[in-house]
């Protein structure tokens, strides 16, 4: 681990040893004052979506199954609720996937540039990034007003078709949010961010062995 | 448009945007230009919903979870450690394990992203302490998981049965001499490897330290037992089977072997959740890409161009292995399937093909095109699973895609390696 | 221009028969063209139902079972028993029906739909791994069912575990025996070869799988006097067309499946044994009015009404 190099900053993709996710837990928003508290509030919430709609899948696949064999009766919501999970996962983990740095991106041109480059390519990809999350954000939004306003419900579940989108709209916002963040760090800042919280730069002293 | 198209999205993904940008913004570059503005994005994003509600795509994140847990915990530890004392003296004896798991696994699971994580995460820390390099086992994995497309079951091949009105049966059984022929090179290139590049191996072990591994790995061999068993028996659907691994595991490392705590278990969804969202917005971003190509019936323009009519039998073969590979290097393999078979149909039924090697051929291109770069949701699940670079995940991967092709051409050219099963099982 | 016609099922089953009848029909009498997109290749049924609102699509086809969520009434449907089992008087109904052809369009218009025609895809045979004769044969049977209040209800009247499955896992799960049974019309029993992984296949006369084709309503609306007639035209020919094909199509789907499977059995249950069901499906009914409320309790009686007056 190369975290003692830069305080409670992040370094990407450090990681060779598998899943051991430590440094996620260790989120500082980077924003001053009640901003910053703000911003650790939704980083926590979003974490706490994550991690509940995971358990809440598999108790609900497992239940299921349970159902079907000893009571001889299935659960008819269960995939209507794994579908809603799935979305809250996904929608939920995008903003903290760029809080953290970790949205997949294929960098071996961007590696190559001199570091001045980078830093105006990362400003512009942060940039661009971000407005089409918030384009994103936005039609998400008409959508989910469009199937408010067809009154459709989910068969099985009997609620609204409209309220399990409701975390789309603001999950690409979050995200554009981060990204946006991101570009002004890297405005304002010497090194090369990737995220608000995350520096560039692979850790090479592990692979390759 | 479709050149446009391709050419903003191979710009910006070489300039290092996050890969969900290139799909996003070649969807968005199709919507525009399909309905002449903005007024039909809302179908964009309906689409990107469609692409991650799949009720099949649950077993990914539950298999993440589950794989985990076990690599955190010790279950996986205990799991290897058994493999490696009767394998661990042979030249390239962890890489062949690896790659047989995978196959297994996928054969068994479905699919292929979760055969990434479920078996690539355990395996690939204990093959780089063995001294294989990174690139080659990251591809080892990634191709070894596609195998799982050709192995019963196959979604792509039900898929492929019902629009081409072809017995699912015996697609599933054609499926298995190919990918038993692929598994046989990966396993014959393991070992070639392992012997230039001197990866070292481990002291012969004894029978008495063998059956001490077996003892060890008594409670985790449950989860084979909960997955082969579970699903042959009639017990679990693949993603059911994917859940009670969950569980199992939660029960061996809070409860038998104690290596994990409830914090523990929270950080490790969370991780899950995390990894599943990485990869998840890629498929939706492709699920809304694929659907701006097969509204602009881009395929049906392209394929009317080349005259496919007047090939032989070899020819149409050849043409829908490029098609189908070229198709899934970009577009999810199901939407491909959907658009494509129905394409091709008349051309197949007037030169006489059979229509289960046909089936056969396309679900190995498939297969070869979920691993290959630039697009591919199993370089993705590596990539976020494993956290390396892009250019690592695909930089061993040349010498497999050089062996899915030859055993493609093979297949051309000796449909046996396919109908000899098929033949056998259903006496024709 | 250039229309395009998204369906549910693939290009030579039902619907896209009637698919491609309607396109022969509007290009040979007019310069429009018409893009087919058979099932899948724009997304899911209620995808492309969106799409057509959203005028994306001109034209599409969704079985009144899924347009349930959008228009609770269409799940009429799928109370047993309702249509005849008689092919004369069921496509009789079709043509003359009061419900059909003046209740549902008023109940699709509202939500931006021209509904140009319903017609019936065949009789719903349910298959199993052992025969069923009487609601007793169901007892610990799990039959694969949408996830449909009203099916899922019948099911449980005629004896049997519904399960809910999503469709793709369906194949593999009748053959490792996570599920029994499953229903479906003949040609797509055939099509998605779910004979392969069953034995026995049973006609309880319970219900005919209906689908319905439809305009967007803006784009229909501003169509000139002559492309509306073209549509009109396409549409009756379509279905007249359709008709036909079905004569013999069950058959011809009976004779496919004997053809791969020699021993697979084929049953229709016959009168007095299907009293059971018929009796046990009256909940059904009720479930359905309970749903729906006075609208469709009325819509009930129209098809009832209708139902009389094309009786032999
Ligand atoms: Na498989
Ligand atoms: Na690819």
């Amino acid at each position: 681990m190369t975290d003692a190099n830069h305080g409670s900053q992040e370094q990407s993709n450090t990681d060779t040893t598998g899943l051991d996710d430590a440094p996620l837990t260790a989120y500082e928003s980077s924003l001053p004052g009640f901003l910053g508290t703000i911003d650790n509030g939704i980083s926590r919430i979003e974490s706490l979506m994550l991690a509940a709609g995971v358990l809440l899948m598999a108790a609900n696949t497992m239940s299921n199954v349970v159902g079907r064999f000893v009571f001889q009766s299935s659960i008819f919501f269960s995939e209507e609720l794994n579908r809603i999970l799935i979305i809250l996962i996904t929608f939920a983990g995008i903003s903290y996937a760029a809080r953290h740095g970790r949205h997949i991106r294929m960098s071996a041109i961007f590696d190559a540039m001199p570091p001045k480059l980078r830093k105006v390519m990362m400003i512009v990809i942060s940039l661009v990034t971000a407005v089409f999350m918030f384009g994103l954000a936005w039609y998400a939004l008409q959508y989910l007003m469009t199937q408010a306003g067809r009154g459709r419900v989910l068969p099985a579940l009997q609620i609204p078709v409209w309220m399990p989108l409701v975390w789309v709209p603001i999950g690409f916002f979050m995200t554009g949010l981060q990204y946006f963040l991101t570009a002004v760090k890297n405005m304002i800042e010497k090194d090369i961010y990737l995220s608000t919280n995350v520096l560039e730069g692979y850790d090479d002293n592990e692979q390759e062995i | 448009m479709a050149l446009t198209i391709f050419s903003i999205m191979i710009v910006l993904l070489l300039l290092g945007f996050p890969m969900m940008i290139p799909l996003i913004v070649g969807a968005f570059v199709g919507f525009f230009m399909l309905f002449n503005g903005f007024d039909q994005m809302e179908t964009m994003i309906q689409q990107m919903m469609a692409g991650i509600r799949p009720a099949s795509l649950i077993a990914v994140p539950m298999f993440i979870f589950a794989a985990d847990i076990m690599t955190r915990g010790q279950s996986a530890g205990r799991l290897i450690d058994m493999v490696m004392s009767f394998v661990g003296h042979m030249k390239g004896g962890l890489a062949v394990s690896t790659a047989a798991a995978c196959t297994m696994f996928g054969a068994v699971s479905g699919s292929t992203q979760a055969t990434v994580v479920a078996i690539g995460s355990p395996l690939r820390p204990r093959m780089l302490k063995a001294g294989y390099k990174d690139s080659f086992i990251l591809a080892l994995i990634v191709n070894s998981s596609d195998i799982a497309f050709l192995i019963p079951p196959s979604i792509g091949m039900i898929i492929y049965g019902v629009v081409s009105n072809t017995s699912i049966a015996e697609l599933f059984i054609a499926g298995i001499g190919p990918g038993l022929l692929i598994l046989l090179l990966f396993s014959i290139y393991s070992v070639i490897y392992a012997i230039r590049h001197n990866v070292p191996t481990e002291e012969k072990t004894t029978w008495g330290q063998r059956a001490r591994a077996v003892q060890k790995a008594l409670w985790p061999l449950g989860f084979p037992a909960i997955i082969i068993g579970g699903i042959y028996g009639g017990i679990f659907s693949p993603t059911e089977a994917a859940a009670a691994c969950v569980l199992y595991a939660l029960l061996l490392e809070t409860v038998v072997f104690r290596s994990l705590n409830w914090h523990g278990v929270y950080e490790t969804a969370k991780s899950t959740g995390l990894i599943t969202a990485v990869v998840f917005i890629l498929v939706g971003a492709g699920a809304a890409f694929s659907w701006v190509i097969s509204f602009a019936q881009i395929p049906q323009t392209i394929l009317g161009s080349i005259g496919i009519d007047e090939m032989g039998s070899i020819g149409v073969l050849f043409v829908i292995s490029i098609a189908f590979f070229i198709g899934c290097m970009f577009v999810d393999p199901i939407v491909v399937i959907l658009v494509l078979v129905p394409i091709f149909a008349p051309v197949v039924k007037s030169v006489g093909l059979d229509p289960v090697l046909v089936g056969t051929v396309i679900t190995l291109q498939v297969a070869i095109g979920s691993a290959t770069p630039p697009f591919g949701c199993d370089i993705f699940t590596a990539i976020a699973v494993f956290k390396r670079p892009y250019i690592e995940v695909v930089r061993g991967t040349p010498p497999f895609i050089l062996m899915l092709l030859s055993v493609s051409v093979a297949l051309i050219f000796f449909p046996q390696i396919a109908l000899f099963l098929r033949d056998l099982a259903f006496a024709k | 221009d250039t229309w395009r016609y998204a369906f549910e099922e693939a290009m030579d089953e039902v619907q896209g028969k009637y698919a491609q009848k309607f396109k022969e029909v509007i290009e040979a009498n007019s310069d429009h063209e018409i893009q087919l997109f058979p099932y899948g290749t724009l997304g899911e049924s209620a995808d492309i139902m969106e799409q057509a609102q959203a005028g994306i699509l001109q034209f599409v086809d969704q079985s009144p079972g899924f347009t349930g969520a959008l228009i609770p009434e269409a799940q009429v449907f799928f109370v047993p028993y309702l249509l005849p089992d008689n092919e004369e008087e069921l496509f009789e109904f079709f043509r003359t029906s009061k419900a059909v052809n003046e209740m549902f369009p008023k109940l699709y218009a509202e939500q931006g739909l021209e509904l140009l025609t319903m017609f019936p895809e065949g009789e719903v045979g349910i298959t199993t791994q052992e025969p069923i004769s009487s609601p007793e044969d169901f007892d610990q049977v799990k039959v694969r069912v949408m996830t449909n209040p009203l099916l899922v209800e019948s099911y449980k009247a005629f004896g049997a575990t519904p399960t809910p499955l999503p469709w793709g896992e369906v194949y593999g799960a009748l053959q490792t025996g996570i599920i029994q049974g499953q229903e479906n019309p003949t040609f797509y029993i055939l099509s998605n070869k779910l004979y392969e992984v069953s034995e026995h296949l049973t006609y309880i006369g319970h219900n005919n799988f209906t689908t319905a084709v439809m305009a967007n309503q803006d784009f229909y609306q501003g169509l000139s006097d002559a492309d509306k007639e073209v549509v009109q035209k396409a549409t009756d020919e379509a279905f007249e067309y359709i008709l036909e094909y079905q004569k013999g199509q069950t058959q011809a789907s009976i004779d496919g499946i004997k053809e791969a499977k020699p021993d697979y059995t084929i049953t229709v249950l016959e009168d007095e044994k299907r009293q059971p069901f018929r009796d046990a499906a009256a909940q059904v009914e009720e479930a359905f009015i309970e749903m729906t409320g006075d609208s469709g309790k009325g819509l009930l009686e129209q098809f009832k009404a209708d139902l009389e007056a094309v009786k032999k």
